[in-house]
């Protein structure tokens, strides 16, 4: 048979698409609207992984130290008797970070758009 | 006689709603909306894909990838948009990365469990000039098929294909005449 381009056009149209199979809404909708919520935000995940490779690495940082105690014990002490506690520097950077930390806390982070299950 | 005259009337075609309303009432929190969407576009997706990857079971996958990609970014659709050029182009895309991860695995086109024919019962409602022309899309060239396949899929909308593959229109269109060439040597043998 000899197909015009009209012909091949018609056949073309005409040819039924294959079903997909029956599974395959199914599956769509399990992993888009029906998918369950997840527990956990990604960003809490990256938090806590983060927290604990720094208390991780300050861990490792005190058990590698000799005398860790004593030196610490010896540096505040040093730093009582040159009345570094009452000094204006210090004070200033005290209230820095208390301020930092308190607009830290007022931050809300984006929330993703969320499909909500009615 | 009156009731002899009376007519019943004409039945009224239920209203087709717009993609662009199916995706405002998901995003406002309608999952059967989605729903919708889905049953509109599944079957001509999973075409797409199956054409391109020849491989049922990738193409499901494929298939599910896609509508899971438009969900996450439905949010991001442009309103005036067509929906279909958009899933297909997601789709395609998604296809595209399988067949390159496909060649780094192995140097052949095709894996162990590729199935380029049509399953038992779509051959058994194929008829035998449906057959020889789908045996004949089948043979052809990757990026000569998925033209033709989209130009089945999507009529012949060149705008909406040159879209989808990221090509030229001019280059969509030499491909479809060399395409349409080459089936229909295979079709007159």
């Amino acid at each position: 048979m000899m197909y015009d381009d009209d012909a091949l056009d018609r056949a073309l149209a005409a040819l039924p698409l294959e079903e997909p199979p029956a599974s395959l809404h199914a599956r769509i909708m399990a992993a888009t609207v029906y998918r369950p919520r997840a527990a956990v935000q990604q960003w809490e995940v990256w938090t806590v992984a983060t927290l604990a490779a720094l208390a991780m690495w300050l861990t490792w940082v005190a058990l590698s130290t000799p005398r860790l105690g004593e030196r610490l014990v010896d540096g505040v002490t040093r730093l009582v008797d040159a009345g570094g506690l009452t000094s204006l520097n210090t004070l200033l950077w005290l209230a820095v970070g208390i301020s930092v930390a308190w607009w830290l806390s007022q931050i809300t982070v984006p929330q993703r758009r969320r499909i909500e299950i009615r | 006689m009156g009731a002899a005259l009376a007519v019943d009337p004409p039945p009224v075609a239920a209203p087709v709603v717009e993609d662009q309303a199916l995706i405002d009432a998901t995003l406002a929190g309608r999952p059967d909306a989605f729903g919708d969407l889905v049953l509109r576009y599944e079957r001509a997706v999973y075409n797409l894909a199956l054409r391109t990857l020849h491989d049922r079971s990738e193409a499901e996958d494929a298939a599910q990838e896609a509508f899971f990609k438009a969900y996450r970014a439905l949010h991001t659709f442009r309103s005036g948009a067509k929906f279909s050029t958009w899933i297909f182009t997601i789709c395609y895309r998604g296809c595209c990365d399988r067949l390159a991860k496909r060649k780094r695995l192995s140097s052949d086109e095709l894996p162990d469990h590729a199935d380029p024919s049509a399953g038992p019962e779509a051959l058994a409602e194929l008829s035998d000039e449906s057959y020889r022309l789908r045996s004949a899309i089948d043979a052809l060239p990757e990026k000569y098929r998925t033209v033709v396949t989209l130009y089945h899929l999507q009529g012949k909308q060149y705008e909406e294909i040159a879209t989808v593959l990221n090509l030229p229109l001019g280059t969509v269109k030499t491909h479809l005449f060399r395409a349409k060439e080459q089936l229909r040597k295979a079709l007159t043998i």
